[in-house]
């Protein structure tokens, strides 16, 4: 029992660190625009096929794709915010439908270019097991792990130490107040959603690297990342790690100690008991 | 000068009866399958069979054409519904493909609203022969999947089993029906049911190999799990004696793409790789699709295949008895008895083919062998065997 609960804690852990990796763009560029970016799924697939490309074009390791990765999808989200940025009215419910719209396109452009076959990796360096006492785990959710930590303190030293950070969070507080204050609201949005694409660039890397890929995986990933950006208290950073880690440890526990049929709806039990005890969500704050 | 009129006369009305009765042949068949979505791939595998199976027809029938029109269902039942009702205003005279128990269902319904035969191979849930329509025909169903596995798996004598299945109506119903069977064999199973979101398997794969301790793991997913399920199997190292799945499996497509997940893990195969066709049926199958496609046919391709050419018969002869207009199609598919890619095939008065029974192929290397039944394998199952 002792061996089957370690391992359902550390599996926790491991896919939670994966869904703060997939949550944490969404939650930066709803923090600062109030924005629900319906097509940051996309991005993560779009990323994951550009692994997936130089994996079996170029014969690299997807890791070393990173960098490809980070350009498209950084260009894409840059492009995204464009298109964003031409709402004149009513921007949190028409960008809705614009990213939704964007997420189709960028679903179908992607079955175009790859077909609907699922992808994964062929790397076995990556797949191999690493066994450590009773936990068992693939080295690529290690790396990613890892990786997906050191983005969370490296956001979370930008948004607290940088001046464009510090900008980033007076847009996010007050726009006009921060317009007052010198700062180009237009240039920091743009930046916070350059900053989500780098991102989604990682987790798309990551989910192909571990896991399995297709064109329509996106949807999923908007959703789980929404439920995630929700759970935390919108926009905030260490609450998408708590909530996304918390969230893969009842879906791993529910699996466990109950039926993986059940798992999703353990998850959305969850989002909906922390809703109603804290109305805004884990570390998020009442807005005035 | 009058007769030579009269001559020319004569030549244009039966160049224009010729023409007429030309275009009078080319029936419009409509086919609805997902090629985008979810199903996009399996869709798409269908949908190259169909066009295979109409380029072969019209090649070979001298009298008869078909004319496929085709419309994307986008994997949902609600654009299943759409695409048939707007490919009947269109005049098809029958509707081809389905995915999904889930869009067949709904689809089909909506096929027999409008008078049409609805013919597929992408459905196995029983609930949908069960509804008393005279419309719908389907060559493949859960008992023939069963029964291979259950076959390989006495085979094995595997006394102890654990079943990992996806909790969508077609897998679920062949989970049950296999841990029915085996139970009333005596043999000990354990069943794990999955949600389609599930991405990591190790929790299940874990409580498996610490609670369960089977001789065999049955998994009854899709690609994408399968892929979850062995990879976290990789990982977890389970003391079992082989890995056994159904659909989608046993393909050279899963060997290509996960080549260290794949060595002697079996599913349902109709032929083993390199395919060996030995009927001229399935030689022109074969030759046509890699003409049109440039790559070997796999299991959708032939099943898709199989369907077309039994309803481009079948509309050819109701054409040809002039019932083409009043039920002929499905009066004609009643008729079907005979050998194809996939054995014989009969529908009984349900629409189901009774004589359905799948084949277990392994991957052996780089080969997929058909390792059962005894008379159709082509090489012996490598057993105890797993990837890791």
């Amino acid at each position: 029992m002792t061996e089957l609960t370690l391992q359902a804690l550390w599996s926790g852990v491991l896919l939670g660190s994966s869904y703060a990796l997939i949550a944490l763009g969404l939650a930066v560029v709803f923090g600062t625009m109030h924005v629900i970016n319906l097509a940051h799924g996309e991005l993560v697939v779009l990323a994951a096929y550009v692994a997936y490309t130089c994996e079996s074009q170029l014969g690299l390791n997807p890791l070393l794709a990173i960098p490809a990765a980070v350009i498209v999808v950084c260009a894409a989200a840059a492009l995204t915010y464009l298109c964003v940025d031409r709402i004149a009215k009513d921007r949190e419910l028409n960008s809705l439908l614009l990213t939704y719209g964007i997420a189709v396109m960028l679903t179908n452009g992607v079955l175009m270019l790859f077909k609907a076959d699922i992808r994964s990796t062929k790397s076995t360096w990556l797949t191999d097991a690493v066994v450590m006492g009773p936990l068992f785990s693939m080295r690529s959710e290690i790396v990613f792990f890892i990786v997906a930590l050191a983005l969370m303190a490296l956001l979370w030293w930008w948004l607290t130490r940088t001046w464009s950070g510090r900008a980033l969070r007076a847009v996010a507080s007050n726009r006009d107040a921060a317009r007052l204050m010198g700062i180009e609201p237009r240039r920091i949005e743009l930046a916070s959603f350059v900053v989500a694409g780098l991102l989604a660039a990682f987790a798309g890397v990551a989910i192909y690297s571990f896991g399995v890929v297709s064109p329509s995986l996106g949807t999923t990933l908007t959703v789980k990342a929404f439920v995630i950006t929700v759970l935390a208290g919108m926009g905030s950073i260490p609450g998408v790690l708590v909530g996304a880690l918390l969230l893969g440890i009842v879906e791993t526990m529910t699996t466990t100690f109950g039926s993986s049929a059940l798992q999703e709806l353990a998850g959305m039990v969850l989002f909906l008991v922390v809703l109603f005890v804290m109305p805004n969500g884990l570390f998020g704050r009442a807005r005035t | 000068m009058m007769r030579m009129w009269i001559g020319r006369a004569a030549l244009a009305m039966s160049f224009a009866a010729v023409c007429g009765a030309a275009l009078a042949d080319e029936f419009l068949v409509g086919v609805e399958v997902p090629l985008s979505g979810a199903l996009a791939r399996v869709g798409t595998g269908m949908h190259e069979g169909i066009s295979v199976a109409a380029d072969v027809f019209n090649r070979k029938s001298g009298k008869h054409k078909v004319k496929l029109i085709t419309i994307d269902d986008e994997s949902s039942p609600a654009k299943a519904v759409a695409a048939v009702e707007k490919l009947a205003s269109q005049g098809v005279v029958a509707i081809d493909g389905g995915y999904g128990s889930n869009n067949i269902g709904p689809a089909s319904d909506a096929a027999n609203k409008a008078g049409l035969v609805y013919i597929t191979s992408g459905g196995v849930d029983e609930g949908l022969t069960q509804r008393g329509f005279n419309t719908f025909y389907r060559i493949n169903n859960t008992a023939g999947y069963s029964k291979a596995m259950l076959g390989l798996l006495a085979d094995m004598k595997a006394s102890n089993v654990s079943i990992v299945y996806l909790t969508k109506e077609a897998t679920s119903a062949l989970a049950k029906d296999v841990d029915k069977a085996l139970t009333a064999k005596g043999v000990k199973t354990t069943m794990h049911p999955f949600d389609a979101s599930v991405t990591d398997f190790k929790p299940i794969v874990n409580k498996i190999k610490l609670q369960d301790k089977p001789d065999v793991i049955a998994m009854v997913g899709y690609e994408t799990d399968y892929a979850g399920i062995l990879r976290a199997a990789k990982v977890l190292k389970p003391d079992v004696k082989a890995m056994v799945g159904v659909w989608s499996l046993a393909t050279t497509k899963m060997a290509e793409d996960f080549p260290d997940l794949m060595d002697n893990v079996y599913g349902t195969a109709l032929l083993p790789f390199p395919a060996e066709f030995t009927t001229a049926d399935g030689k022109d199958f074969a030759d046509t699709y890699k003409k049109l496609y440039g790559k070997e046919p796999d299991y959708l391709g032939q099943f898709g295949y199989v369907q077309s050419m039994l309803l481009f018969e079948a509309i050819a002869r109701a054409a040809d008895n002039g019932t083409l207009k009043s039920g002929g199609v499905a009066t004609e598919l009643r008729k079907t008895n005979r050998d194809t890619l996939i054995g014989r095939v009969q529908f009984d008065e349900k629409g189901d083919n009774p004589n359905f029974s799948h084949r277990m192929g392994q991957h052996q290397g780089k080969k997929i062998a058909v390792v059962w039944p005894a008379e159709s394998a082509n090489a012996k199952m490598k057993f105890p065997g797993v990837p890791w």
